[in-house]
């Protein structure tokens, strides 16, 4: 096999919407219209994801990320370009794409809703047709990076918000898929189940050496998981690269945090190549009295917030 | 690779099953409840129809026996539909929510995974119901049982059951592209109450249809003539089989088709 996971080559995706018309009388017309507008949700991406790589592929809602992801899955066909997962063209090969990767879709459990997890487990191994051998093995693998006992004799639907994405995420990986897509994993989940699960993703990586593509608007997933990102924004790639080296693209910025007598913190941006930090706790001092002053360096989040509004262009 | 043929969809099919009904015997009284409507909602049809002809002892040249055994055989015929597709109902709302692209990330036929995932118990009860109703007209019609007949009668009533099977398949695959799709699995719906009725009551242009465009006159009338009219049996029922076939795998087709053109937008 070869050492790349995902290859895209200058990859589009068109859809066709009708172009709606307001009031009764546009709905009336919008009836027997045929007047389709096409809209780029993906234009021209080119990357490429090598094995054992856990990517965080970022971008603001509505970017294209969703519908990058459909096309990886084989689920949606590019309007042009070449796009190549393990090796095979997935909209073509669809079931064949299937066997070699494991999807995880936002709130949206894949399990079946009724059964006890370990039934799912069995259903899904039979499924995949995954050696008796390679299942045990994956399930102490699983014993070992998680307490799986409380949530494998219990049905999905009594599980809580936490335990199913976990469930997921196991099911997900129990073919041993050559790549795993996480789409908003930790959406909506407790600090320590989030720890958790970000501890799973990266020992099952690390035992696996599996590749995992994380969409995510969580920049703590991203500190924890990723060492490289992806960037996309309304359909074009903007950023492709390690973390560190979008951290030193924006190392002249500085988080200034300052704390009032009042014990409220404010927070202040500050790019050190235009402005003095110092200049600025002056001026701040003069409208109000300070107790304490930090300065860090950037967050992960602000940076990407900043690349978001349009900093990297 | 390995190849997922035949026997592996079989065997797969038969393990979601025993789960599907595992867990359903979990839920005690949603099982009596739903198993007491069901016989509700048949016993109803049922007195509804006797009141019906028993006022009116012929239709057609047909009485009240033939009736009652067209009656029994739709009600057989529409078991298949009833028990192992009835997940087409709930096809358009996966679709609304986009919880549908679930069943795209499996290496399996997309068809089989979502149509799987449901097995209606219910449909049971109606298949009791339908049995007892043919055997009750077959004996009083007089019909002779041969091991032929038998098997006539049981190649006749899967042929029925597919057109219902394609006609539901048909309707439900409307909502990968129309927002509506709901109405038009209810009319489909509606229309197999017209199967139990011998398709000779309508006249020209309704028979075309039932025939030739909304086929629910092979639901029973057309294969139910092979047992009811040995001696008098039309071209149209024998290859009826043939076109239930072809029905089902048209509307399959048309089924996979609303999946790839689908768009998925949304997450």
């Amino acid at each position: 096999m070869s050492n790349e996971a995902v290859v895209m080559k200058n990859v589009c995706k068109d859809f066709k919407v009708l172009n709606r018309h307001e009031g009764l009388k546009g709905s009336i017309q919008d009836l027997f219209s045929r007047d389709y507008k096409t809209v780029s949700a993906v234009k021209d991406v080119t990357l490429t994801v090598n094995r054992g790589e856990i990517i965080g592929y970022l971008g603001p809602n509505g970017a294209g990320k969703s519908t990058t992801i459909k096309m990886m899955t084989g689920v949606l066909e590019p309007t042009s370009g070449e796009l190549l997962v393990n090796g095979k063209v997935p909209y073509k090969n669809r079931t064949e794409n299937c066997e070699n990767i494991g999807v995880v879709f936002g709130q949206r459990s894949q399990l079946w809703w009724s059964l006890p997890l370990i039934e799912s487990f069995k259903l899904l191994r039979d499924l995949y047709m995954v050696p008796e051998k390679d299942y045990e093995e994956m399930i102490e693998l699983y014993r070992s990076l998680v307490d799986i006992e409380p949530i494998l004799h219990k049905p999905v639907r009594q599980m809580s918000l936490g335990q199913r994405t976990l469930s997921d995420i196991l099911a997900a990986f129990l073919h041993n898929p050559a790549i795993v897509f996480l789409d908003e994993p930790t959406i909506g989940l407790d600090v320590s189940m989030k720890a958790k699960i970000r501890e799973l993703i990266l020992g099952l990586n690390k035992e696996k050496n599996t590749t995992v593509i994380l969409t995510t608007h969580d920049m703590g997933d991203v500190d924890a998981l990723c060492r490289r990102i992806i960037i996309i924004d309304e359909g074009t790639k903007i950023y492709d690269n390690d973390i560190e080296h979008l951290k030193n693209y924006f190392g002249s910025y500085r988080t200034l945090k300052i704390r009032r007598t009042d014990d409220t913190w404010e927070e202040y941006l500050i790019d050190e190549k235009t402005t003095d930090v110092m200049d600025v706790i002056m001026e701040k001092q003069k409208e109000k009295k300070i107790k304490d002053v930090k300065i860090l360096e950037i967050s992960t989040e602000e940076v990407i917030k900043k690349i978001y509004e349009g900093g990297a262009r | 690779m390995q190849k997922r043929g035949l026997i592996f969809y079989a065997r797969m099919y038969r393990k979601i099953l025993v789960q599907d009904l595992k867990s359903k015997m979990s839920y005690r009284a949603d099982f009596v409840i739903s198993t007491f409507g069901m016989i509700m909602t048949n016993l109803s049809g049922f007195v509804t129809f006797l009141i019906l002809f028993r006022n009116f002892p012929t239709i057609n040249g047909w009485d009240y026996y033939h009736m009652l055994f067209l009656y029994g055989f739709s009600l057989v015929a529409l078991t298949p539909v009833q028990c192992f597709f009835d997940n087409n109902w709930n096809l358009r709302f996966m679709v609304q929510s986009g919880d549908f692209i679930k069943y795209c990330f499996r290496p399996v036929n997309v068809f089989f995974y979502f149509i799987s995932e449901v097995f209606d118990v219910k449909g049971l009860g109606q298949l009791a119901f339908g049995i007892g109703t043919i055997v009750y007209a077959w004996v009083h019609i007089g019909i002779p049982v041969t091991p032929l007949v038998i098997v006539k009668l049981i190649v006749y009533l899967l042929t029925a059951s597919l057109f219902m099977i394609a006609l539901m398949n048909f309707a439900a695959a409307t909502c990968f592209w129309i927002k509506g799709s709901g109405y038009v699995m209810v009319i489909m719906f509606r229309f197999k109450d017209f199967a139990k009725y011998p398709a000779s009551i309508f006249s020209g242009i309704f028979k075309v249809i039932f025939t030739f465009i909304i086929p629910i006159a092979f639901i029973a009338y057309y294969p139910s003539l092979v047992i009811l009219q040995p001696g008098n049996v039309p071209p149209l029922s024998w290859i009826s089989p043939l076109f239930g076939i072809v029905f089902v795998y048209l509307s399959y087709k048309f089924w996979m088709l609303g999946v790839r053109k689908y768009d998925f937008t949304g997450s």
